[in-house]
């Protein structure tokens, strides 16, 4: 009988161990995917100056383009909360986009290969700032399940784990309704 | 809407796994049990261990070594970033969107578009290419590969293989051992069993390796699918990976492999055009995958 019950005992704690744990391992994921969003927001800052400048030697005076860059630059790089980052994110993606639009008007700007490798450089970092968006908030997904489903939910206090933020970019035009015409 | 979204695909593709694995175990059990009563429990203590063990040495030694394994094998090459810069940041989306180690990353020479990855855990993960994959794919077809293979990493399709492989292996060698002792004359023991066990037992035996194989075949072809699955789950991206095939598919040139024995781990096998029958091929019909993703892509973009 005594056996019985200190064999319970000790599962029940084990188990109490196990949803803690996850709970904890969970909350350093996102932690850690956040940490990846960052980093790769900081590369494509950096890219920026650089691009900025060969796109000026070719097209001078599309002045109002580069102050949009580099304005959306200097917000992203002073981003701290998960909503402000994303905010300056998304604005600095439109930004590029515009930059790009310009660049597509000059051929010779276009073949050059310092402008080819930068260009290279630049998708392949929008490609990871926006993998590691969807890792991130895959993470917070699982994250915030396990905030808020039995058994895990009642270790959530106790671990200190709270649901977190999704990581949601401002894109005006992603929130327009497409306008069909037939 | 439910059916062809990939996690639904993914989870569907476990499910048969594990369900193929458990059968794979009972085959096991079936042809241990009709050694039993063809044999007697001596001949078999002494038989099954020794087949087990044959197989055990034999897969279990390849699958701790694969990575090195496989770069013989094929002969492919590791190469380092300098080597193909597009290719590297390549790979690091996909490991972003992963979430996993980054691999090793080696070059097969060859005229064949093909890949593979190997490895026995994430950390020792291995993806290779040959050249002419990285001539005919535009970036965003590449990345579906890239993503395919990562995702054979992601769901350690290299462990589910060597399972597979050494079930099969086990059971093929019990096979072979136990029919030849049949034609010796073994079956000393006891002579007062009932005919219709021993007739059983003898058709178990004899069948058994051909329906493991069947059943390794069949494992091979779920985790195909799963990883096209799971490789959507890392771009949101079907309709890269499903030009990708669709140029692997319109192109007959097969790699020119060295050995036989690594062929089930190419994204194309380079094997299947050859086999008789769809049961024993080690991947699903390449149209069969290219419409699964296309109906993934009919679901419209997927949320972040």
């Amino acid at each position: 009988m005594e056996i019985i019950v200190i064999g319970a005992i000790a599962l029940l704690v084990i188990f109490a161990i196990a949803q803690y744990n996850r709970l904890v391992r969970l909350n350093i994921t996102v932690d850690e995917a956040f940490a990846q969003i960052e980093v790769q927001l900081k590369r494509r800052a950096d890219l920026i100056p650089n691009l900025v400048e060969t796109v000026k030697g070719y097209a001078a005076h599309e002045q109002s383009t580069f102050n949009a860059v580099v304005e959306a630059r200097a917000k992203s790089t002073s981003a701290t909360t998960v909503a402000d980052v994303a905010a300056a994110d998304g604005a600095l993606t439109n930004a590029l986009k515009g930059l790009l639009a310009v660049a597509e008007a000059y051929p010779d700007l276009k073949a050059s290969s310092n402008f080819l490798s930068l260009q290279e450089e630049l998708s392949t970092t929008e490609n990871k700032v926006s993998f590691a968006r969807q890792f991130y908030n895959d993470t917070v997904r699982s994250l915030n399940t396990a905030v808020k489903t039995i058994p895990t939910n009642f270790f959530a206090g106790f671990a200190k784990v709270d649901a977190r933020e999704f990581y949601e970019v401002e894109n005006p035009a992603d929130r327009d309704v497409p306008n069909v015409k037939f | 809407m439910a059916e062809n979204n990939f996690r639904a695909l993914q989870s569907a593709n476990k499910g048969k796994t594990y369900f193929l694995l458990a059968s794979m175990g009972v085959l096991t059990w079936l042809v241990a049990y009709s050694a039993l009563t063809y044999f007697g429990a001596g001949t078999t203590s002494a038989i099954v261990p020794i087949a087990v063990g044959i197989s055990l040495v034999g897969v279990w030694g390849s699958y701790y070594g694969s990575d090195k394994l496989v770069l013989t094998m094929t002969g492919a090459k590791l190469i380092t970033r300098e080597d193909a810069p597009e290719l590297f940041n390549l790979i690091e989306e996909v490991v972003i969107a992963s979430g996993l180690p980054m691999p090793k990353v080696a070059i097969v020479e060859d005229t064949a578009p093909n890949a593979f990855a190997t490895g026995r855990n994430p950390e020792h993960a291995l993806i290779a290419f040959t050249t002419r994959m990285l001539e005919v794919m535009d970036r965003d077809e590449l990345q579906g590969v890239i993503a395919h293979e990562m995702s054979h990493v992601a769901n350690r399709d290299t462990l589910v293989s060597a399972v597979a492989a050494s079930t099969a292996g086990a059971i093929a060698i019990l096979s072979d051992f136990l029919t030849r002792m049949m034609f010796f004359g073994g079956r000393r023991e006891r002579e007062n069993q009932n005919p219709l066990a021993l007739v059983v037992s003898l058709v178990v035996l004899m069948l058994a390796p051909i329906a493991a194989m069947l059943l390794k075949s069949a494992i091979s072809r779920k985790r195909e699918a799963l990883a096209d699955a799971t490789a959507v789950s890392f771009t949101r991206n079907p309709a890269g990976l499903r030009k990708a095939l669709e140029v692997l598919a319109s192109d007959t040139t097969v790699v020119r492999q060295k050995s036989n024995a690594v062929a089930h781990i190419w994204i194309e096998s380079p094997l299947d055009g050859q086999t008789v029958s769809k049961l024993f091929s080690s991947h699903p019909p390449i149209q069969e995958r290219i419409a699964t993703l296309k109906a993934m892509e009919s679901l419209g973009p997927t949320a972040n």
